[in-house]
Formats: structure tokens, C-alpha cells, sequence
């Protein structure tokens, strides 16, 4: 098993007023080559989930093995390590940094690799190749559309060649058209052996993966295991898939109410900052 | 990470915040400007009164043998002391160079219109260089130039003969022979000093260098010397100043220790007064004097530094606020907290070493400047102090860098994530 979580929980503020379970006690387990999508509201505790599992969070409690390793009992940097070299991720915000060129963005994780120079480059090369996007190598992320930006993130999530791919809302501040693209690299991805892990709000998104979790509260409420991408009927999906990025973080489509809903928000939005304020 | 990537990405994030960067390295070149120019003016300053002192003659001690014996008349009757010391010299051999009276003759000089009672002081305003001044007559032993350093050029120096004969001759500093005689040759010619005729035997090579040009060597080319015989002729009481001019530095304290109660057999108990010093006893004093101030300047030069490198500490803090999401890409996509703690420390570092390159180059302006307007000398910071100068910089951009670089590093990843 890739991943196993065993009832891990985080709790903020634990034993006082303002307590708040982000994770109430989630087990999962994810394989090597799945592709996963974890599907929840705002504040359902979502990407709090997937810090934990791309180890940019610990649990309060409960175990989490990745790869068989309790990654609690982890130095800060193996973790360093782990993120550096076996998760890639791609963030709602694409997270590049503003300073460096596109070139540099997508060399960073080698840096940190201590790859040396002239190989770094041609992986940052070859990764920006295989995201189309390779003549705006020398740009300013500030030069690029969000599509283009999140191209550039994703040829850096991977160009140090990473057995997970962690996707948080990558598509929510882009178009229909670009979204599906996006979508469709991770497909790639997952076809060529990487686990791809993606969370959405989205069930039109979430259809794409193999198969969806669905979070909320804290707790896992559906899981499918893996069955192969499912289409939505098209009159259901199509509202938050054509929605233009500025839209895109508008409260979840009146059609998703068929998803478990509680008297939502019980979980201020706090772990859930980049969705409700994008 | 290696460390050349890490002083890539500073230099880096310093252009990109060029109008802060500047700032910043203005808030500290001040502070090293003025440390550096206060400490190479110091240096320049010792060296410079190291140079005074060689000029007037090193390894030279001065005694001075006073007694108050008089006559019924009231006339100081005290003895001659210059035959005692001088014998007492010859009995320490190779330890003493030569020996000398050092006391000045008063009198008027006369040659031909120029009198030296009409000479008025004259400076050049640049370079307080003496251009024209009274002469100063010493009436002086044959050894009067090896105890002072001085060089015949032309003609001869005084001999045992013309103090012994009396002699009414004399030799001529370089700066006398132009008061008096201009472009005439001097040689064989007679000045008048108080109505007496002297011949001008010798003509001293002029002391005062380009580096010690200044009042005091000046002065030094501004002498006539006597044989000390002329007293008879000339007048005034007996000679009390003598100097010793030793033939190693090593042996100053020594003879000093041995003239001083020697010469004091010979004068009157409770009546007179024997001292042997040293000038570079006097040199000692003052180059320590000089270090104090220096110490002192210093000391609130490096005040001004703190407060730059509080200001730095300040900016670096602003920065990693500003740059916490940065931190937080960082991290997640694997920078280790030491990469993070060394891009802060190697940007403040580098922010600190360009205000000390900025700070060497202001303050050599500096010790320079002020060099020519106090001292009217040139002061070049030594290779040392330029380099410790930097090195500082640099250190107290690590120091006052590695609280804002420690903080950055402790952040969280998932939360520097979530800033904006």
C-alpha cells in the first residue's frame, strides 16, 4: 500500500471554544498508481487531507504511513525530502514564485535536489516540453495566462519525475476549456504509472478519476473504489465547468445538494482559505 | 542546495527589490564609512607623528642639567656641564653616537638688507608649509649632526678645532641659506650675528620631505649652528640642554638610567635639577593618546552601526513577512529549513557587504579628505583595515540576519502556504 491513513484527526485549538476538527478521524488507503479524487465542500475538510498526506501537515493524532513509514516519526527534514522528491503538487493558485523565470520555477525542486546545472535545465526543459509550454521558459509568471501558469506548475510538480501527484483544485481559477486540459494531463500522468490524488468541490471534475472520496466534516461519507471514470450527465456538471475563473469560487453548484450535506459551515474556513477566498 | 545557487537566488531577490535594497545599504555604509575613516586617519595620524619624530632624530635622548648657583652679585655662576657629560659619553663607548648642547643662541643675524629681526613667519595656507621664519641658532658640539640627523651637502661641518679656537664660523640649514642669501652661493660668505662676523662653512641637506613637509621640519632647515665655543662671544648663560644620541633604541632606557644620577654628582644638592628623557618616550605617549581617541571615535562610530544593523534586521523582517507564501512554495516543494535560514542569511550578508563595499569607498574618500584638510597628509586605509572593514560588513549582516533567517525557516509550511 502507497498510502494508509489509520483514523487520523486534526484538531485545532483542541479542548478549548474554539475547537475545530478539520480531520475527524479518516481512514484511507491509496495504492500505488490510482487516481483518486477527494471530493468535499468547503471547509469539509479537503485539503486539510491532502496536506497531511503530502506531508506538509502532521496529524494530531492517528497513524499515517506512506510507503509503510509512520511519517511522525519523521525529521523535518525528511519531509523536506519527501515532498521534495516523491510528491509533486499543483495548487488552485498555481503557488508560483513571481521573482524567478518560468525556467527557474520549474528547476527549483532540483535545486533543492542538488541536481547539478546543465541536467537541471534539461529536466526543467523537458518537463515545460511536455506541458506545451516550453518557448515561455524565459517568462515572468505575471506574463502568462492562468492556464499557462498552471501549465508551469505542473511541469514543475513534475520535473523531479514524482511517484504522487497531489492536485488541489487545479482547475478552480481556470476556464472549462483549460480546466480539461489539465484534467486531461493528470489522466496522462496516472496512464504513464504516477498516483495522482485530486481534490475538487467539483463532481464534474471529480468524475474524471478513477475513483472519489468524499469527505465531509471531517469524515469520509462515500468512497467508490476503483471503477473508472464516471460521466455525469451533462446538465449537471456543465454549470461550474463553464463558469470563467473569476466565478470559479462561487459556492458549490445547487445540483451538488445531492452530496451529503450538513448544516453547513460547522468548520470555519480557515484550512479551507485558498477555496473560499481564492 | 549548494552554496552558489543560494547567493544566486539573493542576489536575485535584492535586484528584485532594488528602491528597499538601496535603502538598506545606505542605512549601514554610513556607519562603516565612518568607522573605516575614523580608524585609517587614526593610523594615518601615528604614522604620520612616527615620521615627525624620525625626522627630528631617533634613538636621541634629552637631558637638561640646571643648577642655581650664584655670586654675590646675583650672577649664576653654575658650571660648564658640557665637558663632564660629554667625557662621560666617551666612557660609554659604543652605546653612544654622539653628544651635543642643545641650546639655542639669541642674537640678531644680519646679511647684507636681510635682518633677522625684520623676518616675519610666512606659511603656504594649503600645506601649512613654513615658507619663511627667523632662523634658530644652536650653538651645537662637532657632533651637533650626527646627534640630529643632518648631512653636509656642501662645504664642511663644524670640527673640535672650531670649538676649540673659537672659531667664528657656522653652518646653515638649507631653509637659512635661502632667507639670507636667495640664490647667492653662501659658502665662505660672513653673516653678522650681534655685530660679530661668522663664516659660513657648511650647508646642511634640507631635512623636510614630501611626506614630513610641515612646521616642525620645516624648522629643522631653518638653523644656524655655532660652534658652542661662540657662547664666549655671543653671550648668555651656560649650556643646560644637551642631547645623546644612542646607537641603538634598545640602549635608551639604559643610558638614560645611567647619565641621569651621573650628572646629578656635579650639581648642588637642593640647588639644580638633572632630567634625561627621551623622545620616543614622548612618541610612545602620543601614539597611545592617539589610540584612545581613536577608540573613543570608534566606539561611537560603532554605535551608528548598530543602529544600521537593526535597521537591517528590521528590513529582513519586513521581507520574510512579505515573503512568507514564497517560504511556504519553498518548503512544500522540498527546501529543507536550513536552505531556507541560508537564502535569508546570504541576502542580509550580501545587503551588508555592498553597503561595506559602499562604506570602504566613501570612507577612503573620507580618510583621504580629511586626511588633507586636518593634517595636510595623505591617509590611504591600509590593505587590513579595508578588508577588515568588509569582513565586519559582512558579519554583522550574518548576525543581525540570523533572527529574521531563523524565524523564516520556523514557519510552518502549511501556513506560510495559506498567506497571501
Amino acid at each position: 500500500m502507497l498510502i494508509e491513513t489509520k483514523d487520523i484527526y486534526k484538531i485545532y485549538d483542541e479542548g478549548k471554544e474554539s475547537e475545530v476538527r478539520a480531520l475527524n478521524g479518516v481512514s484511507l488507503n491509496i495504492d500505488k498508481g490510482e487516481f483518486v479524487a477527494i471530493i468535499g465542500q468547503s471547509g469539509s475538510g479537503k485539503s486539510t487531507l491532502m496536506n497531511m498526506l503530502g506531508c506538509l501537515d502532521v496529524p494530531t493524532r492517528g497513524t499515517y504511513l506512506l510507503r509503510g513509514t509512520d511519517v511522525k516519526k519523521l525529521s523535518d527534514n525528511e519531509l523536506s525530502k519527501i515532498r521534495n522528491k516523491e510528491i509533486g503538487f499543483i495548487f488552485q493558485q498555481y503557488n508560483l514564485i513571481q521573482s524567478l523565470t518560468v525556467q527557474e520555477n520549474v528547476e527549483l525542486p532540483l535545486i533543492y535536489q542538488g541536481v547539478d546545472a546543465s541536467k537541471r535545465a534539461e529536466m526543467a526543459r523537458q518537463a515545460l516540453e511536455k506541458m506545451g509550454i516550453l518557448d515561455k521558459a524565459a517568462s515572468r509568471p505575471t506574463q502568462l495566462s492562468g492556464g499557462q501558469q498552471q501549465r508551469v506548475a505542473i511541469a514543475r510538480a513534475i520535473a523531479t519525475r514524482p511517484e504522487i501527484i497531489m492536485a488541489d483544485e487545479p482547475t478552480g481559477a481556470l476556464d472549462s476549456r483549460t480546466g480539461a486540459d489539465i484534467l486531461g494531463f493528470l489522466r496522462q500522468f496516472n496512464d504513464d504509472g504516477t498516483t495522482v490524488i485530486l481534490i475538487t468541490h467539483d463532481n464534474s471534475i471529480a468524475a474524471s478519476a478513477d475513483r472519489r472520496v468524499r469527505i465531509s466534516d471531517g469524515l469520509i461519507t462515500e468512497d467508490t473504489g476503483t471503477v473508472g471514470p464516471v460521466s455525469y450527465s451533462g446538465e449537471d456538471d456543465a454549470g461550474s465547468m463553464r463558469k470563467p475563473a473569476s466565478a470559479a469560487h462561487a459556492p458549490a453548484p445547487e445540483t451538488l445538494a445531492a452530496a451529503p450535506q450538513t448544516a453547513e459551515p460547522t468548520i470555519p474556513a480557515s484550512n479551507d482559505k485558498e477555496v473560499s477566498e481564492g | 542546495m549548494n552554496l552558489l545557487q543560494s547567493f544566486k537566488m539573493a542576489w536575485r531577490s535584492i535586484k528584485g527589490k532594488r528602491g528597499r535594497s538601496v535603502l538598506t545599504v545606505l542605512s549601514i555604509f554610513i556607519g562603516i564609512a565612518a568607522v573605516m575613516t575614523i580608524v585609517s586617519v587614526m593610523e594615518g595620524m601615528q604614522e604620520y607623528t612616527r615620521q615627525q619624530y624620525a625626522a627630528m632624530g631617533s634613538n636621541k635622548i634629552d637631558v637638561s642639567v640646571y643648577s642655581w648657583t650664584y655670586d654675590e652679585d646675583g650672577n649664576n655662576i653654575s658650571k660648564d656641564y658640557f665637558p663632564i657629560l660629554e667625557e662621560y659619553c666617551k666612557s660609554l663607548g659604543d652605546m653612544v653616537v654622539g653628544v651635543t648642547p642643545n641650546s639655542r643662541a639669541n642674537g640678531t643675524v644680519v646679511y647684507g638688507t636681510v635682518n633677522s629681526a625684520n623676518i616675519e613667519y610666512k606659511y603656504d595656507e594649503e600645506t601649512w608649509e613654513l615658507l619663511q621664519a627667523p632662523p634658530q641658532m644652536y650653538y651645537a658640539s662637532p657632533q651637533y649632526s650626527l646627534v640630529n640627523e643632518y648631512e653636509i651637502t656642501r662645504g664642511r661641518d663644524l670640527t673640535y678645532l672650531d670649538v676649540e679656537k673659537y672659531n667664528q664660523v657656522c653652518v646653515l640649514g638649507s631653509m637659512a641659506v635661502k632667507t639670507f642669501f636667495g640664490n647667492v652661493d653662501p659658502l665662505g660668505r660672513e653673516l653678522q650675528i650681534n655685530g660679530n662676523k661668522f663664516q659660513v662653512i657648511g650647508i646642511y641637506k634640507q631635512k623636510a620631505t614630501a611626506s614630513s613637509q610641515g612646521y616642525q621640519a620645516n624648522q629643522m632647515d631653518n638653523v644656524i649652528i655655532l660652534p658652542y665655543s661662540a657662547r664666549r662671544l655671543l653671550g648668555g648663560s651656560v649650556d643646560n640642554q644637551f642631547q645623546i644620541k644612542v646607537s641603538k633604541s634598545e640602549y635608551i632606557k639604559d643610558v638614560i638610567s645611567r647619565v641621569g644620577p651621573y650628572m646629578r654628582n656635579f650639581i648642588p644638592e637642593n640647588a639644580g635639577s638633572v632630567d634625561a628623557y627621551s623622545q620616543s618616550t614622548w612618541q610612545e605617549y602620543e601614539t597611545e593618546q592617539l589610540s584612545m581617541i581613536g577608540l573613543v571615535l570608534g566606539g561611537i562610530a560603532a554605535i551608528s552601526l548598530i543602529v544600521g544593523g537593526i535597521g537591517i534586521m528590521n528590513i529582513m523582517l519586513v521581507s520574510v513577512t512579505e515573503r512568507t507564501k514564497e517560504i511556504g512554495i519553498r518548503r512544500a516543494i522540498g527546501a529543507r529549513r536550513s536552505s531556507i535560514v541560508s537564502q535569508f542569511l546570504i541576502e542580509a550578508g550580501m545587503l551588508c557587504g555592498m553597503g561595506g563595499i559602499v562604506g570602504i569607498i566613501v570612507g577612503t574618500i573620507g580618510s583621504l579628505v580629511l586626511g588633507k584638510l586636518m593634517y595636510k597628509i595623505v591617509i590611504w586605509p591600509s590593505p587590513i583595515v579595508t578588508l577588515g572593514t568588509f569582513a565586519f560588513s559582512v558579519a554583522l549582516g550574518l548576525l543581525f540576519g540570523s533572527y529574521p533567517a531563523s524565524k523564516a525557516s520556523k514557519l510552518q509550511p502549511v501556513e506560510a502556504l495559506r498567506a497571501e
